[in-house]
């Protein structure tokens, strides 16, 4: 491969990535990557790839063949594996359907009952009114309060995707949210148990709001809230389907 | 001369095309059409957990490739070589806490250190670079308190992190000849880019230098990144985390998984704590010690990265002294500690 040809497949790939992370920053879809509060880090890389693929180019225009020919001994050893790779992001990218990640992926995962960071605790949880509560509110105050008594009883409305856990009878389901706290890789799957005798028509990942009384239940041996559920309705999956703490 | 390989290149890509889509078909048609579904499933949970790694740790990659090129071009390699210190304990503690001045998690640690190395950096200073750098550092340091506090967690993890980078240091210092440890670089990156300064070089042709060499470096440390994070993303897809943990209790056992997940879940280390801090309420504290200490210094990323730089005994080294050096902090905390 000649070291024009190089350095112009190494732009093109540069410009791809600044449009592939470019387009899913302004359409909103990176939040379904990574947690948007690291946002400025993905539009500083943008901004670098973006500088890279003008100075690059650049490059290339300035010099021929024969110039480059003169400053390097040994171009020959340019591998085109390094850009074949890089090409891989874009192709999972753009050939794979953009898809939250949902019931499917809980189940691998595993519902992790005991909440994930309940080290960051704030108190804003425990005075919120009980019908602005998200699930990840509920974990926490379940997993950090002692003396449940105040919060058993307060109607909960929570939306959230519906995974039939096999420990589970068959009235019973839970609403369940990912959260997330740097990127997808280290989502865990949160949720509340639902008392619901029509569970076994809901179908899995479909998203859904759940309003009800709050008992204290146990699952696996740990605590978790459940919805004695007064209804149980289908609804569109928000524009952010993902919790963060 | 070039041209032979080139073809032999390009016949080598058709093979792996071709086999490729033979597989495909024979799979396609043998396998029963109910595994289809689940599949889809699957493959969408993967393109996801994999583009959130890719996205995440992009940025950070490129601050360390865009750092090695400014140390490129705007570091004198008789400065470096001068003012670095002779004998092997200053300078392990000295590349130990680089770190402070270089912020990068372990996705461009690699790319720095071997830059430094080529800038005449002495061995123990780079090797101790290589595996504090990630751990203290300005962010990480951040992070980390964030997650646990100012607390016990936080010092230990950076005493240890230190402890063990400079030990590591020091056991290469033995070797002298660093032609041993070091790999050639199959990629003559100053080949490409003129490697003449000419001091008369206005400071924008300078910077523009950086630039290139930092995108060669961008191409040549990314694919280890693409295949860390394509590798971390199918385990996380078809491995559930609750089998590993439902063995995961026990003092040994613990830290032994703890420290499988370091290495595959590669996690970047400006935010691992927050992950770890999610398996304190299953996992013991010297478990979750040992994966904040060991995962910094080696996962699947960073075990590609390395035999890019590294002859592959340093490498194996490289892997296992910090790992056992984890594993008895671990076991320590578990059995004395706790």
């Amino acid at each position: 491969m000649s070291i024009r040809l190089y350095r112009f497949l190494q732009a093109f790939i540069l410009f791809a990535l600044v449009v592939f992370i470019g387009f899913k920053l302004i359409s909103g879809t990176l939040s379904l990557y990574i947690n948007m509060q690291y946002m400025p880090l993905t539009v500083f890389g943008i901004i670098m790839l973006a500088i890279m693929t003008f100075v690059v180019l650049q490059h290339l225009e300035s010099k021929t063949d024969e110039d480059e020919h003169h400053d390097s001994g040994h171009y020959h050893d340019i591998s085109p594996s390094a850009l074949i790779i890089l090409i891989v992001p874009l192709l999972i990218g753009v050939l794979i359907p953009v898809h939250p990640l949902d019931a499917t992926a809980a189940s691998t995962r595993g519902m992790n009952v005991s909440a994930p960071l309940v080290g960051t605790l704030q108190t804003r949880e425990f005075q919120s009114a009980a019908d602005t509560r998200n699930i990840l509110d509920w974990i926490v105050i379940f997993n950090s309060t002692d003396d449940l008594s105040p919060y058993v009883g307060q109607t909960a409305r929570v939306t959230g995707f519906v995974y039939h856990d096999p420990r589970l009878p068959a009235n019973q389901f839970i609403v369940s949210r990912f959260v997330i706290t740097c990127c997808t890789a280290d989502a865990s799957a949160i949720g509340m148990i639902v008392n619901w005798n029509q569970s076994a028509d809901l179908k899995e990942s479909s998203w859904v709001e759940v309003k009800g009384p709050v008992q204290a239940s146990k699952l696996g041996g740990q605590p978790i809230p459940l919805i004695e559920a007064t209804y149980v309705q289908s609804t569109p999956q928000p524009d952010q389907p993902y919790l963060y703490p | 001369m070039e041209i032979p390989t080139q073809r032999l290149n390009i016949s080598r890509i058709l093979i792996w095309v071709i086999l490729f889509g033979v597989i495909t078909i024979i799979l396609y048609s043998s396998l029963p059409s109910s595994i289809w579904p689940w599949l889809g499933q699957r493959l969408s949970v993967f393109a996801t957990v994999f583009l959130g790694i890719f996205i995440e740790a992009l940025p950070f990659l490129l601050m360390g490739t865009l750092s090695s090129g400014l140390v490129e071009v705007f570091l004198s390699d008789d400065w470096l070589a001068r003012s670095a210190p002779r004998r092997a304990l200053p300078a392990a503690l000295v590349g130990a806490s680089l770190g402070l001045i270089f912020p990068i998690c372990e996705c461009g640690t690699v790319p720095l250190a071997r830059r430094l190395f080529r800038k005449g950096l002495p061995l123990p200073a780079g090797i101790s670079f290589l595996l504090a750098a990630p751990v203290l550092n300005p962010i990480v340091i951040l992070s980390t308190a964030t997650a646990f506090g100012w607390g016990r967690m936080l010092l230990w993890r950076l005493g240890l992190s230190l402890l063990m980078a400079v030990s590591v240091g020091l056991a290469f210092s033995i070797e002298k000849d660093s032609a041993n440890i070091l790999r050639a670089p199959i990629f003559p990156i100053e080949s490409i880019v003129l490697h003449t300064y000419s001091a008369n070089e206005t400071f924008l042709q300078k910077i523009q230098q950086a630039l290139v060499i930092s995108a060669d470096e961008f191409f040549e440390m990314g694919r280890y990144l693409v295949l860390g994070a394509l590798l971390a993303a199918i385990l996380q897809t078809f491995i559930s985390q609750s089998s590993l943990l439902a063995v995961g209790s026990g003092p040994i056992l613990s830290v032994l998984i703890m420290l499988a997940l370091a290495v595959l879940l590669s996690i970047c280390s400006t935010v691992d704590a927050f992950i770890a801090l999610g398996f304190l309420g299953t996992f013991s504290f010297g478990s979750v010690l040992s994966f904040l200490v060991f995962g910094p210094m080696v996962d699947i990323k960073s075990i590609l990265m390395f035999l890019q730089v590294f002859r592959r005994k340093t490498v194996f080294y490289l892997v296992l002294l910090p790992l056992l050096m984890s594993l008895l902090a671990g076991l320590a905390f578990n059995y004395f500690y706790a």
